[in-house]
Formats: C-alpha cells, sequence, structure tokens
C-alpha cells in the first residue's frame, strides 16, 4: 500500500516539476544563478577582459567598502533620496486617491491624467524634465515670473539630488495612488454612514477610518517605495551623463555598482560586493519597515 | 490515463525546448557561415566598429569603404555604429568575444585596454610602404605600449581659441596671446549679459593648463594634482569665475557645451576643438568669428591633443584582412578620402601638406598646435583620475570649496581607488 502509494506521488511530483521545468530553467538562469554568482564574484577580484582571471580574495572587497569616500557618498546620496521620497509619494499617493475617491465630478478623467506620469518611460521622463530644469527652462522662467530666485538645477550640486526627488515623487506618486484606490473600494461604506451618524466630519472619517483600513495596503506600498528608491539609476545616470555629478551630488549605490563594473577595469568584483551591500540594506530597511507597522492586517 | 498526460506533458515540454535551442542553433549557423568563408575564393567579411558621426563624417567614411572594397574584392566590410555607451558596449562585447575585428580605440581609454590584451600588437604586420615615420609623432605614440604598436591614428583635433569676431571689435580688445591678456580681454569682453570665457571645466580641458607651470597632474601612473605648480596654474579659472565673474560653465546658461554657448552668443571666447567648426556652420552660421591658438602661460605655448585609432580585435580570426582595412583606412589614400572635407585633421604630415590644412584659415591654430601637444592619454589610470579631479574641480569652480583643499580631497580619493585596483 505504502510503496504503491510513493509511486502514485513520485508520479505526479515528477509530472509537477515537468510542467514547471522550463519556469524553473528561467529562474534558475536568471534570478537564482546570478544570485550566487554575485556572492561568489563578492569574494574574488575579477578581471573579465583579456584572459579572464578570477583571484580569491577573501573580505578584500567588503573592506574596500569601508575606506571608499564615493561608496560613503553614494551610500548617503541614496539614504538622504530613500528618507525624503518614501514618506512623501506615499502620503502624496493617499490624499490623490482620497480626493479622486469622494465622488467628485469627472474624477475618472482625473485619475487617467494623474496616472499618465508613470506610464512614461522614466528616461523619457528624465529627459524632459532636463529641459524644464534647464537655466532658461520652464521651471526657472516660472520661478523668475513669480519674482522667486532661480536655480541652476542640473550643474549646482547642492540642488541636482532635490531635482531627482522631485521628478521621481511626481512620477511614482500616480502608481501607488492606483493602488490606494483599489482598496478604497474595499473600506464598507457602512463605517463611513456609522461615523457619520456619531457626528464625524470629513477629516475625522478620513484619519479614523480610511488610513487605518489602508494600512495593510500601506505597508506594501511603503515596501515597494523603499526597493524602488534604494534602487535609484536611470534618472541619476541621464541626469549626470553617467558621471554621479556634479560632484558627486547624484551618485547612487546602483550607479556606483554600475561604474564599477562597467567602467572601470577589473573591479567587477568590488562591483559585486557593493550590490551585495545594497541587497543588504533593503533587506534591513524592509524588515525595520515590517517590525514598526507591526500588523500586516487590520483583522 | 496518468501515463499519457505525463508523456503528454513531456513532449510539450520538449517541443518548448527544442523551439528554443533550435532558435540558437540556427543563429550559430548563420555566424558560423559568414567566419568559415575564407577559402573557396569567397568573400571574407571584416567587422568594423565605431561611434557614429554627422552625416557628411558618415558619408565620407562610407565612401573610403567603398574605395577600399573596390580595391579589394575579396573582402566585404561590415560597419556598424555603436552610437551611445561606446567604450561599455564595447567591453563588454569583447569579454563576450563578439566584438568586431576593427573598431575605434580613444587615445584615453587606450592604455588600460591594451593592458588587458585584448588589442592586436601590428607590429608583425606593418610594412614598409605603410610609412610609420609619416605620422605626427606624438599622436601615433599614443598608441605605442612597450615598443610594441596597437593602433594607428585615424584623425586628431587639437584645442584652439575660438573668439567671436564682432564682440572683440566692439569691446576694442586684441586677440589674447597671453593668459594675462586672456583674462583682461574677458573682463571686457563680459556685459549685456555676455560672458567673456565659456569653459569646460573638467580635467579633458584643463589639463594644458594645469600642467602649464611645470606641475605633473600624473605621476608615475598616479594622480599628483594636488601639487602647487598646478593649483597655481589652475587658479586664474577658479578667480575667473568667482571674482571677475568673466567665465562660466555652459550649464549655468541653460546650454550642454562650448559650441552652444559660443554659437548662441553667450560667450565670446571658449576653447573647443576642430568638432565645433563643422556644428558652428551648420547651426550657427552668422556668427562670425576666428580662431587663434591658445594663450601662452609664461611664454610657453600649450594645448591639448585628443586622437583616436584603428586596432585590431586580438581574437580576430580575419587579421589579414583586418590589416588590410586598417593599413588602408589609416595609409595615404584612404586618410585623404577621410580627412578630405575638413571634419577631421589627418594624423599623417604628408596628408597634411596635400590638404593644406594649414593654410585654411580656420584650421591653422589647430594644425600649428599639433607640434606642441599635450595627446590626452596618459597611463591605464587617467580615467579614475579624470573622474575624480572632475567631481572635485567643479566643487571649486562654483566656489563652493577651495581650490587646493578640493585638489587634495580628489587626489586623495583617486590615489586609494588606484591602490585598492
Amino acid at each position: 500500500m505504502n510503496k504503491k502509494f510513493s509511486r502514485k506521488a513520485l508520479r505526479e511530483t515528477g509530472q509537477g516539476y515537468t510542467f514547471m521545468f522550463p519556469a524553473l530553467i528561467v529562474l534558475g538562469l536568471f534570478i537564482i544563478g546570478p544570485i550566487f554568482y554575485t556572492i561568489f564574484l563578492s569574494f574574488h577580484k575579477v578581471q573579465l577582459l583579456g584572459n579572464a582571471t578570477f583571484d580569491f580574495v577573501a573580505f578584500d572587497n567588503f573592506k574596500r567598502i569601508l575606506e571608499d569616500t564615493r561608496a560613503k557618498i553614494a551610500l548617503w546620496n541614496t539614504f538622504k533620496y530613500v528618507v525624503i521620497v518614501v514618506p512623501c509619494q506615499t502620503f502624496l499617493a493617499l490624499i490623490l486617491a482620497a480626493t479622486l475617491n469622494a465622488g467628485l465630478k469627472g474624477q475618472t478623467f482625473f485619475r487617467i491624467v494623474y496616472f499618465l506620469p508613470t506610464l512614461t518611460s522614466s528616461a523619457v521622463l528624465t529627459l524632459i524634465f532636463m529641459w524644464m530644469y534647464n537655466k532658461d527652462g520652464l521651471i526657472n522662467n516660472i520661478l523668475d515670473f513669480i519674482g522667486l530666485p532661480t536655480y541652476n538645477f542640473l550643474g549646482d550640486p547642492a540642488i541636482a539630488l532635490n531635482a531627482i526627488m522631485f521628478m521621481n515623487i511626481w512620477s511614482t506618486a500616480p502608481f501607488f495612488m492606483v493602488i490606494y484606490l483599489a482598496a478604497l473600494q474595499d473600506i464598507p461604506e457602512s463605517l463611513y454612514e456609522a461615523a457619520k451618524l456619531d457626528g464625524a466630519n470629513v477629516l475625522q472619517r478620513f484619519w479614523k477610518i480610511t488610513v487605518p483600513n489602508l494600512r495593510p495596503v500601506t505597508s506594501f506600498v511603503v515596501i515597494m517605495g523603499i526597493i524602488g528608491t534604494f534602487q535609484l539609476f536611470d534618472q541619476s545616470y541621464i541626469f549626470s551623463a553617467g558621471s554621479g555629478g556634479p560632484d558627486n551630488s547624484t551618485l547612487t549605490v546602483v550607479l556606483l555598482v554600475y561604474q564599477y563594473a562597467f567602467k572601470t577595469l577589473g573591479t567587477m568584483g568590488y562591483a559585486a560586493a557593493l550590490a551585495f551591500l545594497l541587497a543588504f540594506v533593503i533587506l534591513v530597511a524592509t524588515l525595520l519597515q515590517r517590525k514598526f507597522s507591526k500588523e500586516e492586517s487590520l483583522y | 490515463m496518468k501515463s499519457k498526460k505525463w508523456l503528454s506533458a513531456l513532449g510539450v515540454t520538449s517541443l518548448l525546448m527544442a523551439g528554443v535551442l533550435s532558435g540558437c542553433s540556427s543563429d550559430d549557423a548563420s555566424s558560423n557561415k559568414g567566419n568559415g568563408s575564407t577559402e573557396d575564393g569567397e568573400k571574407i567579411e571584416v567587422s568594423l566598429a565605431g561611434w557614429g558621426g554627422n552625416p557628411t563624417e558618415e558619408k565620407l567614411l562610407k565612401q573610403t569603404l567603398d574605395d577600399f572594397e573596390k580595391k579589394h574584392p575579396d573582402i566585404d566590410v561590415k560597419y556598424e555604429v555603436i552610437s551611445e555607451q561606446y567604450m561599455d558596449v564595447m567591453k563588454t562585447r569583447l569579454v563576450g568575444g563578439e566584438a568586431a575585428d576593427v573598431f575605434y580605440l580613444d587615445a584615453f581609454e587606450a592604455p588600460a585596454l591594451i593592458e588587458t590584451g585584448v588589442i592586436q600588437p601590428l607590429d608583425e604586420f606593418i610594412t614598409d610602404d605603410f610609412d610609420v615615420e609619416d605620422f605626427e609623432k606624438p599622436l601615433a605614440e599614443a598608441f605605442v605600449v612597450d615598443g610594441k604598436t596597437y593602433g594607428f591614428p585615424k584623425d586628431y583635433s587639437t584645442l584652439a581659441l575660438f573668439y567671436n569676431k564682432k564682440m572683440l571689435a566692439e569691446a576694442g580688445v586684441e586677440v589674447p596671446k597671453t593668459m594675462e591678456e586672456f583674462r583682461e580681454a574677458a573682463k571686457k569682453l563680459t556685459k549685456d549679459g555676455v560672458y567673456g570665457f565659456g569653459v569646460a571645466p573638467e580635467l579633458a580641458r584643463m589639463y594644458w593648463l594645469a600642467e602649464s607651470q611645470g606641475g605633473e597632474v600624473v605621476k608615475d601612473n598616479k594622480a599628483n594634482f594636488a601639487s602647487s605648480e598646478v593649483v597655481d596654474a589652475l587658479q586664474p579659472i577658479i578667480e575667473m569665475h568667482n571674482l571677475d565673474k568673466t567665465a562660466v560653465e555652459p550649464k549655468e546658461v541653460g546650454v550642454n557645451w562650448g559650441g552652444e554657448i559660443f554659437g548662441q552668443e553667450k560667450a565670446a571666447m571658449v576653447i573647443e576643438g576642430n568638432w565645433a567648426i563643422p556644428f558652428l556652420a551648420d547651426t550657427f552660421p552668422d556668427v562670425e568669428y576666428g580662431t587663434a591658438e591658445l594663450p601662452a602661460v609664461d611664454g610657453k605655448k600649450s594645448t591639448m591633443a585628443y586622437s583616436v585609432a584603428y586596432v585590431m580585435n586580438a581574437q580576430s580570426e580575419k587579421k589579414e584582412a583586418a590589416w588590410k582595412l586598417i593599413s588602408y583606412l589609416t595609409g595615404k589614400e584612404g586618410m585623404k578620402t577621410w580627412t578630405s572635407k575638413g571634419y577631421a585633421l589627418p594624423t599623417r604630415k604628408s596628408v597634411a601638406a596635400e590638404l593644406g590644412y594649414d593654410q585654411d584659415e580656420l584650421r591653422t591654430a589647430l594644425v600649428a598646435g599639433a607640434s606642441y601637444a599635450t595627446v590626452w592619454s596618459k597611463g591605464t589610470n587617467l580615467p579614475i583620475i579624470m573622474n575624480n579631479f572632475n567631481n572635485q574641480f567643479l566643487s571649486a569652480f562654483l566656489g563652493q570649496a577651495d581650490l587646493a583643499d578640493a585638489l587634495k580631497e580628489a587626489e586623495k580619493q583617486a590615489n586609494s581607488e588606484i591602490d585598492a585596483k
């Protein structure tokens, strides 16, 4: 009996794996394999050009991060970026979703309009913003018109990163807005009705009903936001033409990884170590976020 | 029933896999054909990779390649343009063994790439008629490492002072010949929103000035630009921006580079190379300008020279044919066609004399610079040194740090990166 059962189970397992085979191949080749390869690379000094060499150097690549000023600048820039962008875009997304769910006239139209930035490719978006940020561009003209000082957004190290932050909040918030919109549909109308009967005003209903009910979704939005912002690359790459300038002000960790992997020769191992560090930082940030938000579910 | 299902699952999967595999194998077959056709009088296909140029340059290159194919009917040249991130793409392809047989290589990147052994030394191919001596020596030497030649420069450009004739006449300023005159001229030219000098605050453009007082930017393949000679030499540029307010960086006035700032008449003088001449003719034909040699420092002339060579992939399986292509493109005939319109300056003395660019009004200053120019190529670590210099020099230029401190910081960082390599 037992034997027969195990044969059947074996056959079913075999069948299952056969069906999964194509997916497993793809996952293994393009996701799981590279992860282990990165770990392997991060402990080696790698020169890929010419006669490819892999010299085992133990923890040298990780020690090097501690002495690398640019790595510290990149981490600090990325940290600043995450700390400012994630709360701003989450809050903005929540406000946008709440207003577009209030039953205003033409809200479907505005939902579409607000969502458009997310559909635009980030490379195109960055190029358009670079024109607007130009010293003689749209934004400076407006600032000048209303009597505010103008800025050299692209060339001034003190401002360049803020310019990217603003652009990213504007383009990512609508994506999370859609997620919030979907979640808002799940909040039972009866809760609002009951609150209304108890005499709660609009703001009270928002803070006491909407926000707590959206907590699981907020948790998701924040985690996705953290992961996305820690991986900032394309915007700062296009902004600085790959250099992370002006004066390292738009240098992010992923951009630094790219520079060490593809620009400088023979630092692939160090780049892998930096990538590993970034993965670790994101993991810690996500765990911390989960710890602070405590419960995933409201009920 | 069960086993049938199992079988069909296997069937479907293997079918899928077969599709994927055959996709690969058909690719292989076609590329093998390209490689294996060296015998039987079939055509050999040599691939050539470069970055694109403007339409006129593209046409000139095409014409040169057509001429070559006519002379060598057994060789087909497959030309490919890599328009963005040329070096990143090239390095990746070299690692993957997919790089072209012949490709462009900037002198600036050359030493580091040659060191890895992916570039074929050309000495065994060179014949007497190729006439190596004919090349401008400093330009050819940028591609020689340990006595071996790895490439021949296809063209070059030096830097010259571009000045707006009308603005200089209105301000009553002569074309400056020395650094002191230059600074005074910039003061007089700065007015009504126009700046005297449009400057590119980066090492590639500042190198000649940085070394003009005897300092060395790169010493023993390490950064050495914090030395007092270099700092003193660069200080005038910082002062022109922060004290005199006569110099401006393109981004500060909303443009991308010197050619634009000059063409839009936002700056009266810029330091640019040959590439700016066709750009100005195409985009800003109404600007009247002249060129002059760069202002001398302490009576000594200097400038930069930028050069690009044709090099051969060491993994190439068609080296004989590849050499034929290189030797034609950098030979007297090919170079004459390529440089005939003045978009690029010839690196061969004989071709330069024949085409007479030293007589050309706008290019005299550029050609004159060739004899005393510093070639933009200094050892394997120049990319690291440049990156760190540019970052910190910009902050000093914008007045956010003292120049000496900024360069000291940059030098420290550059050398720690070099040591860690």
